[in-house]
């Protein structure tokens, strides 16, 4: 239960996180609020994979939805991409780093440190995965519209 | 050169580059990718009739030259602040679309421009208000209680009042995160140090959230994807340096307080 709370908190937590990005319509709000329940949502659905491939796997779930409501309501990605990507940032990981090289704890230093980088990477690939997938989508489309139009020309021209 | 637009010849490519410069600073210091920076001035520029327009644009600066007949125009604007106002991000990608489609004379876009940008900000209440709900709210989401929320708030604040003052002194990131870090680790280790039943640490992580660096993470990695690796470079050292100086801040507060408070335990 106390796991499922997390994605309420997330939820308000993003949408916090929005009015310092000066966002001021609604509708952006709550839409970048909801990636950000979205991204604790999948990342406690994928919990029987590891730390890492299970943050990997959020990050995508989070990225391609910050995509596709960034198309349907007509602006740049990196709005909700920003704030839905929150929930999912090491901040707990970079902390206990901290604390155990203050402990002199040198081995669990080492672990919570790699796991760490660990993570921030996992976030850096699938997100990056999303744009490249977006990017051929969206050049395939494009190619497809001139193709399309050159077509219709050129049946006019005949007519 | 290519001569096909006549009519926007109207206005002279000064304006224009003006113009550009102009609109590529305000998209850089809001949040937009350095891709999305290029790719917008170098639309706006073929609809108003340079295709052969040159950008280069990194983090701190946009670089754009034009030619006309013999002459070349260039323009560098070096951008110092960055205000991350995504709801301007918004609007001025839609603003640089419309201006590419129906390219109206320059005197209207740049009135369109200054129209967006005196759209009235938060006021700073809003802005404190945000930071102490972000910081008691993932204070909760990182396992705290409804108390240690409730002690998030105000290190929330203490955060935003070190950032402003930091910012207005012009006092670099470094040590801007690594104070804001110390200040607000500081009240929950004392008291924890003191004997309260509170969870430190779940306090102080939810509080770092906030100065995570979200949007050069974000849009680091989309600009790896283009193959700016130049600026890829940059955010990779501006998210390290970051984290670095949240890092520093922490251990430094935790030191501090065990030394200062250990014995009295």
């Amino acid at each position: 239960m106390q796991d499922w709370m997390s994605c309420l908190y997330a939820f308000f937590g993003c949408g916090a996180f929005c009015f310092i990005f000066e966002m001021r319509r609604w509708r952006f709000i709550l839409t970048a609020a909801g990636i950000g329940l979205m991204a604790q949502v999948s990342y406690l659905l994928l919990s029987e994979f590891s730390t890492v491939s299970q943050l990997l796997l959020a990050t995508i779930v989070t990225a391609t939805l910050a995509e596709i409501f960034a198309r349907v309501l007509k602006t740049p990605a990196t709005v909700f991409l920003i704030v839905g990507i929150i929930p999912l940032v090491p901040g707990g990981g970079l902390y206990y780093t901290m604390e155990s090289l203050v402990n002199g704890d040198m081995q669990m230093f080492t672990q919570y440190g790699m796991e760490t980088v660990a993570s921030a990477g996992a976030i850096a690939v699938g997100s990056s995965l999303v744009s490249a997938v977006t990017r051929i989508i969206a050049v395939r489309r494009a190619a497809q519209r001139q193709r399309r139009q050159r077509e219709l020309e050129e049946q006019e021209q005949q007519e | 050169m290519e001569e096909r637009v006549d009519f926007t010849r109207s206005s002279p490519p000064e304006q224009i580059i003006n113009f550009s410069c102009e609109m590529g600073r305000q998209l850089l210091q809001n949040g937009a990718e350095i891709y999305r920076v290029e790719d917008s001035l170098q639309r706006l520029l073929a609809a108003y009739g340079y295709a052969k327009a040159e950008i280069f644009a990194i983090p701190f600066c946009i670089i754009l030259t034009i030619q006309e007949g013999d002459h070349n125009y260039t323009k560098s604007v070096r951008i110092q602040t960055v205000a991350n106002n995504l709801r301007r991000l918004n609007e001025l990608n839609a603003l640089c679309r419309d201006l590419c489609r129906e390219t109206p004379p320059i005197g209207e876009s740049w009135w369109r421009l200054k129209q967006i940008l005196k759209e009235p900000v938060y006021p700073p209440v809003v802005g404190y208000c945000a930071h102490g709900m972000v910081a008691s709210f993932f204070t909760l989401f990182w396992g705290g209680t409804w108390v240690d929320a409730l002690l998030a708030f105000p290190c929330g604040l203490l955060v935003k009042l070190v950032v402003t003052a930091m910012r207005r002194a012009k006092i670099n990131v470094f040590f801007t995160d690594m104070l804001a870090c110390m200040v607000l680790a500081l009240g929950p280790e004392i008291l924890r140090s003191l004997g309260c039943p509170i969870q430190a640490d779940r306090i102080i992580i939810g509080t770092i959230m906030l100065l995570v660096p979200g949007v050069a993470i974000t849009n680091g990695m989309r600009d790896v994807l283009v193959g700016d690796f130049l600026t890829a470079m940059t955010r990779f050292a501006e998210v390290l340096i970051v984290s670095l100086s949240i890092a520093v801040g922490v251990a430094a507060a935790i030191t501090v307080t065990r030394f200062f408070l250990g014995g009295l335990l």
